[in-house]
């Protein structure tokens, strides 16, 4: 079962709310050790609020980051002055007894801990690496970034910071100090109380200025960043049995088509018989589901199921007989067309498993539970009352259709990518005994020809829409009968931006952000300090002017390094550049305008955002490199 | 272009009388492209055996590649790979033929590979054979 941040985020509000609840006096030792816990757990109040992607307010324009520290400053300021002031308190009682043992002391504990470890699995879906800071490494991460979800997360935030608060003021404080202690630790905590109430105020700000209605059913729907462990083979399985299973594969192809997504660069690339594996095994599930999906239909008319309900069925069967017809003619087009040798690359990890998922569809559609694509395992449709018993049933059937054509759609869509990107590089054949007798070629294999790379590429743009189709048409009905497959409509529709996502700005990279909770007073905090300005909110102000002020001369700081960098580069290059013969031709040549083919292949690579969106021009663009002249000039991949 | 199905050949009896590695190397692959034509003319008649004959069609591929990169693998001498199954056959009668077929192939694919001097030669008989020998378990017992 794969952890979901709801594990851990529910938790730990039920533990801060037990604690909370406590009524009763503190022995001195546990409220040592609330001290401790509260501390722990605005520290990682803090941590969570500085990886939102909060809209930089001076730069709309900028994307939002995670990791940019400075969005949510105010409120990471109010929880580190809060840390700040607990601190006499926590410096005391590091070796003494913390009065752990306490009730309260072990809920906070508890929370802190299911906070820290929710955290980390958010953490999973990103990490630094070429492409930037905290780049995503998952299809969650969009939906982690999400103004829905990044919404849901900061009323958590908000509601486990206004919990602390408000007990912290109900708290009933003795004057009387401890003989071994100089400072009575509620005391202290009282004086933490008003900046939690400022940072509850000002991320309830940062919430209401910038994002939507909270997801929080999706933000508790997280999962870590692991694929589910592959499902054991087993046979003889009741339809319940598969439903549960083919979430499963299609979680664990998610994953795979994502790693073959962001595999590096020079890693070997895959070969035909993948992509051919991944087109058969996808027109068998698609051909499977759409007679499960005509069953349903039939089923839904006789289990108390709205008759659109069934009509719906129908339609979306429909959309599904034109995928699956799709990936039969992907597959009749590589039947003649391969990568050649060498062939001994190995299966992609999708093309490793996605047989499990062709399997269990045949296995929920025909009446034969140990079916297999052998015409020996042959067998009829289920009967519709075998299918779905109940209308939980039809929901549950339904959801396994959605779960396995939405990977089918991700198999589509990084497939079609990958192909285009060997027609691009040359790397699509033909077997020289399979053409006509012209094609006088001493090797077993020739490059293909235009109008069979044209054709098998066209065969893909079709597989890619009728699976967008099916899927989009699955989204409605899934959410539509609150079916659990509903989280992936949920999921699409939270990736869409909540802000407006102009051009990068590139000239306005991030400079490195000092840490905010540890931050000494700045110059404005100080002088209002040396006016014995003791109001938390305008010491907050001061706070947030003298961090802007840090993060404003860090920023330019960082423009100036890069500047001269440049600067110290093109007295170095230009020297060289003149002592180089040719040189000057080259750089004529990027004047001179370029040739239009080349110009739109360009122009496509450059606009291209997803297969689905812009598959066509990018097919277009990248089919036109590969020279219908070089049929014969080519070298095979091997003799 | 590639080869339409053309008339009718007997792959079978090329297979029988193949007496060399290239002989059987050349049936062989054309035994394959006949295998391959057939399950895709009968994919989309019964739909009960939609995945067999998808599947069926794709093992053949398999094999033809396998074929494809043995070094004695002669040049194509025209004649094309024949139809495996007489036509107006019923879907049936299609997947007894080519498990038939393919059981045939397999057998003659060991033959040759143990004919083979080459390791390429022998490697391409062997993984050819299992290919062959995935197409007789698809398409065997074929009434649905």
């Amino acid at each position: 079962v794969t952890a979901v941040l709801g594990e851990f985020l529910g938790p730990a509000g039920e533990h801060i709310a037990a604690a909370v609840c406590f009524r009763g006096e503190l022995p001195y030792h546990a409220q040592c050790g609330v001290v401790r816990q509260v501390d722990r757990l605005l520290a990682t109040l803090s941590r969570y609020l500085g990886d939102l992607p909060l809209p930089d307010p001076f730069y709309p324009a900028r994307d939002p980051q995670r990791s940019a520290a400075s969005r949510a400053a105010p409120a990471r300021l109010a929880l580190g002055r809060a840390a700040r002031s607990l601190r006499p308190v926590i410096a005391g009682a590091a070796d003494a007894d913390t009065g752990d043992a306490h009730p309260v002391v072990g809920h906070l504990a508890a929370a802190a801990g299911y906070l820290a470890a929710g955290r980390d699995l958010l953490q999973t879906h990103f990490a630094d690496g070429p492409a930037g800071p905290q780049a995503p490494r998952s299809y969650w991460a969009p939906v982690i970034a999400s103004g829905p979800v990044t919404a849901a997360l900061l009323g958590e935030i908000a509601d486990d910071t206004q919990h602390l608060a408000s007990w912290i003021g109900r708290l009933p404080v003795r004057w009387r100090m401890s003989p071994s202690m100089p400072t009575s630790p509620l005391l202290v905590l009282r004086q933490a109380e008003p900046w939690l109430q400022l940072a509850v105020t000002a991320i309830h700000t940062a919430r209401c200025e910038h994002h939507p209605a909270p997801a929080s059913g999706l933000l508790y729907a997280i999962p870590v960043n692991a694929p589910p462990p592959r499902p054991l083979s087993a046979t003889d399985e009741a339809v319940a049995d598969l439903c549960a299973r083919i979430p499963v594969t299609a979680e664990r192809l998610r994953h795979a088509t994502l790693h073959y997504a962001t595999r590096a660069y020079r890693s070997p690339p895959p070969t035909s018989l993948s992509w051919r594996r991944d087109a058969l095994a996808c027109a068998i599930a698609d051909h499977a589901s759409e007679l499960i999906l005509r069953t349903l239909a039939e089923r839904a008319g006789h289990a108390s199921l709205e008759p659109p309900f069934a009509a719906r069925l129908h339609t979306v069967a429909d959309y599904m007989a034109q995928a699956w017809k799709a990936w039969r003619s992907v597959t009749g087009q590589w039947d003649i067309v391969t990568t050649g040798a060498p062939r001994g690359t190995g299966l992609t990890t999708v093309a490793a498993e996605i047989g499990d998922l062709a399997l269990e569809a045949g296995r929920l559609a025909y009446r034969n539970p140990d079916w297999t694509p052998a015409c020996s395992d042959a067998a009829v449709v289920r009967d519709p009352a075998d299918l779905a018993q109940s209308p939980g049933g039809v929901i549950a059937v339904l959801a396994a259709v959605h779960q396995a054509a939405d990977a089918v759609s991700r198999v589509a869509a990084t497939d079609q990518e990958a192909v285009i990107t060997a027609a691009a590089d040359n790397r699509l054949y033909v077997p020289v005994r399979l053409l006509s007798d012209k094609y006088d070629i001493p090797h077993p294999y020739t490059l293909a020809p235009p109008t069979y790379t044209q054709a098998l590429l066209t065969a893909y743009d079709t597989t890619v829409q009728t699976a967008s189709s099916v899927t989009t048409a699955l989204d409605d009905l899934a959410a539509a009968i609150g079916a659990p497959s509903s989280l992936l409509a949920a999921t699409r529709q939270a990736r869409a931006p909540a802000w407006p996502q102009p051009r990068q700005l590139h000239d306005q990279e991030q400079a490195p952000q000092p840490p905010l909770v540890g931050a000494a007073p700045g110059r404005t905090e100080q002088a209002l300090r040396e006016l014995q300005i003791r109001d938390p909110a305008l010491l907050l102000r001061a706070a947030v002017i003298d961090q802007a002020a840090r993060d404003l001369v860090s920023e330019a700081k960082a423009r100036a390094d890069s500047r001269s960098t440049v600067t110290v580069r093109t007295s170095l290059l230009t020297p060289v550049a003149r002592q180089i013969p040719g040189l000057p031709a080259r750089t004529a040549r990027q004047d001179a305008p370029r040739a239009p083919q080349r110009l739109r292949a360009d122009q496509a690579a450059a606009t291209t955002t997803t297969p689905s969106a812009a598959s066509g021009q990018n097919r277009e663009a990248r089919a036109a490199s590969v020279s219908p002249h070089s049929v014969r000039a080519s070298r095979p991949p091997s003799t | 272009m590639v080869s339409e199905m053309p008339g009718a050949s007997n792959i079978e009896a090329r297979l029988e009388q193949a007496a060399s590695l290239r002989e059987v190397l050349a049936a062989g692959f054309d035994a394959f492209e006949a295998i391959r034509m057939a399950a895709r003319d009968c994919q989309n008649r019964v739909p009960a055996l939609f995945a067999a004959f998808m599947t069926t069609a794709d093992a053949a591929v398999d094999g033809r590649e396998a074929l494809t990169l043995a070094p004695s693998l002669p040049p194509a001498a025209g004649a094309g790979p024949g139809e495996a199954v007489a036509a107006g056959a019923d879907p049936g009668q299609v997947a007894d033929a080519l498990a038939a077929l393919a059981g045939m192939l397999g057998d003659r694919l060991g033959w040759a590979a143990s004919l083979a001097d080459l390791a390429g030669d022998r490697a391409a008989c062997q993984e050819a054979a299992q290919a062959a020998m995935r197409v007789c378990q698809l398409m065997a017992h074929g009434d649905p």
